[in-house]
């Protein structure tokens, strides 16, 4: 590729060999019509079909596709952050190798990065899969994750986003975080819109999907909500965790000697020695804090660096805004 | 040192520690098996610390004029350690580590190379095997908790004969008693690991019995092995779960005693009870917070981790249709 494409589309498959060829045409005629140097990225998730062969012969044919190939299996969030790496545009789309969503959505997605701002998501307000194993689930899943993350996206599972490549590809995505991007996303501070997208029922192939995942997205989201509360003042966050098991130790404490000098019973072992352990559990949280602070300040993960990506510069025009990529 | 002065395509790497047979009839019979394969090799020695009566073999050997490489080590580093040292002396692309004493019969090498056709690492499993039951007993205890740890089923991992390709060792780096866990830590990384039916050596004999030692080594390394698998990417998971079932329980009886003083008039004082609820509280509390440092280190270095492999990137040029293969982690 010599020049530099403007837009990337990144595309995870996994066995979607009945998929890959009519997603492809679905792409091209949506992106091609924009204007814009456009390159698309097939990320091969280990599939056991025939999704590879027929995702080299397209690139063969069409030299704006590039096939990642993962080794084995891994999973729709390593398929994401592999594209999201491997893409040279400066916006990313990604979306679902199963033509659910639908390409003909991306004019609208660019508009709204080129209105400023750093992610668009999609919205499937007409969403076609069955109520009770995937849509009231996903109802639940949505308004609690918007409820603890602060983010308020009415549809965080869908795939069919745009990104400002130089903000995405600065965070952190590992595990199954895939589905809480704007989430993550939003320890950056970035400017999120998000708009409605057509959405059709799987014609072929399977859904790989079930209602079993609702535990894990729980736990991620705890995962997720601390960490990104914490990790840019551990200090303090651990400071607040000890006081009030220090105040009560302390508290036991007082009690013991109060007793100690004013009766005659002498000291209440039980309650001196809580109180010594939980004072001393709290200057151990406080301790921890510390370690915190030394693995943030050697940590890749700064605020300093989001910043530099959402900053508002004013004067230029907004296409000469877009940072570059952090300055190292 | 000397070497071989064709172009290598399988590198021997044997690695010798406490237990040892004499090294000519172990090379002889290696050689003899490696010949059978019809690709230019090379052996080298690992001596994992100072093997003087091996070595006193080897220098005879030498001087009948074979070739083969020795790397000593200083002290014993464990055989991790010191096949990843041979590693940087091997210049096959084909990588095949071998036991210092008889386990299996040389002429089935062939076998176990040619295997590596359909995938990246092939290990040996001795079959049929010739051992008492007790043995027996002790290995599948093992593979059985390996297999329920890690959810892969291998049943010869004491066999030290594997071949791989050299992107294994490339990518996955071995340290002190990792060695047998190998074919673990490849799958965890993507590689495809199979398991091939060798002979077994005739004197393939483990006289004596292994001491509590070791069994409690064997325990160890399997924790270490599911902690590596399960949690490394998510201590909290781990450290977290301890600590809030730890927590939950500690402050329900520190809500019992407390309820019991408020209504029932049990005073405090006298109950030692409150000193372990606390301890418990506390106990989970640190647990938790070790969990989110844990996330931090992870979270602050998450661009450095890969939950994935690339096996390549396929893209085509304009105006041809050579791939231009770039192949990468």
């Amino acid at each position: 590729m010599n020049t530099k494409p403007e837009l990337s589309v990144i595309v995870p498959f996994f066995n979607e060999e009945a998929n890959i060829e009519r997603m492809h045409a679905a792409i091209v005629d949506a992106v091609e019509p924009l204007g814009e140097a456009f390159e698309m990225v097939f990320v091969d998730d280990g599939s056991h079909d025939h999704t590879l062969e027929r995702a080299v012969d397209i690139a063969r044919r069409d030299n704006r596709v590039r096939v990642v190939k993962f080794r084995r299996n891994y999973g729709q969030t390593p398929a994401m952050a592999a594209g999201i790496q491997q893409a040279c545009g400066r916006i990313l789309i990604t979306m679902d190798g199963d033509l659910q969503n639908d390409p003909s959505d991306i004019a609208n997605f660019l508009g709204k990065i080129d209105e400023g701002y750093d992610i668009v998501v999609g919205w499937r307000f007409d969403r076609q899969d069955k109520l009770f194993s995937r849509k009231i689930p996903s109802k639940i899943a949505n308004w609690l994750i918007g409820k603890v993350t602060g983010v308020p996206i009415r549809d965080n599972g869908c795939s069919l986003k745009a990104y400002r490549a130089s903000l995405i590809k600065e965070i952190p995505l590992y595990s199954e975080m895939h589905r809480f991007i704007p989430a993550m996303a939003s320890i950056a501070g970035p400017r999120i819109a998000e708009i409605k997208v057509r959405h059709h029922a799987r014609r072929f192939g399977k859904s790989k999907y079930g209602i079993s995942r609702v535990y894990k997205v729980l736990l991620d989201l705890m995962v997720i909500k601390t960490v990104a509360s914490f990790t840019s003042r551990p200090l303090l966050w651990f400071s607040i965790l000890a006081t009030p098991f220090a105040l009560i130790g302390a508290a036991a404490i007082a009690y013991s000697m109060w007793q100690l000098g004013m009766t005659a019973d002498g000291i209440p072992l039980p309650i001196a020695g809580s109180g010594v352990l939980l004072l001393m559990s709290g200057f151990m949280l406080v301790c921890g804090g510390i370690f915190g602070e030394l693995i943030y300040r050697f940590g890749d993960v700064r605020d300093l660096d989001f910043s530099r990506l959402t900053a508002t510069i004013s004067g230029p025009p907004e296409r000469q805004l877009a940072p570059q990529g952090p300055a190292r | 040192m000397s070497r071989i002065p064709v172009p290598v395509a399988v590198s021997v790497i044997i690695p010798v520690g406490q237990r040892y047979s004499d090294p000519r009839e172990l090379c002889a019979d290696y050689r003899a098996g490696l010949r059978a394969l019809g690709r230019p090799f090379e052996i080298i020695f690992v001596l994992d610390g100072p093997r003087p009566v091996f070595e006193a073999g080897l220098q005879q050997m030498a001087s009948h004029g074979e070739q083969f490489t020795v790397v000593a080590l200083t002290r014993p580093f464990g055989e991790a350690t010191a096949v990843m040292a041979a590693f940087e002396h091997a210049s096959g692309q084909v990588v095949l580590t071998l036991p210092a004493y008889d386990q299996i019969d040389g002429s089935e090498l062939p076998k176990l190379v040619a295997a590596l056709g359909d995938c990246d690492m092939a290990i040996a499993r001795r079959w049929p095997r010739t051992s008492g039951s007790f043995e027996k007993f002790r290995r599948n205890a093992f593979h059985g908790l390996l297999a329920w740890v890690t959810g892969l089923r291998f049943s010869d991992l004491g066999c030290g004969a594997r071949a791989f390709d050299r992107r294994v060792l490339e990518e996955i780096q071995l340290y002190g008693d990792q060695h047998r866990f190998l074919p673990v830590l490849a799958d965890r990384k993507g590689f495809r690991v199979r398991e091939v039916a060798v002979r077994q050596s005739p004197k393939d004999r483990f006289e004596g019995f292994y001491e509590p030692r070791v069994y409690a080594r064997a325990f160890l390394d399997i924790f270490t092995v599911f902690f590596l698998v399960r949690f490394t990417k998510k201590p909290l998971r781990f450290f977290g779960m301890i600590g809030v079932c730890l927590f939950a329980v500690g402050a329900l009886l520190v809500a019992w005693l407390v309820a019991e003083r408020l209504f029932f008039g049990q005073e405090l004082t006298q109950r030692p009870a409150l000193l372990l609820s606390t301890l418990m509280v506390v106990l989970g509390l640190q647990l938790f917070a070790l969990g989110l440092l844990g996330e931090l280190i992870i979270f602050t270095h998450a661009k450095q981790i890969r939950d994935y492999q690339i096996d390549r990137v396929i893209a085509f040029e304009k105006d041809d249709s050579i791939p231009s293969v770039r192949s990468g982690s």
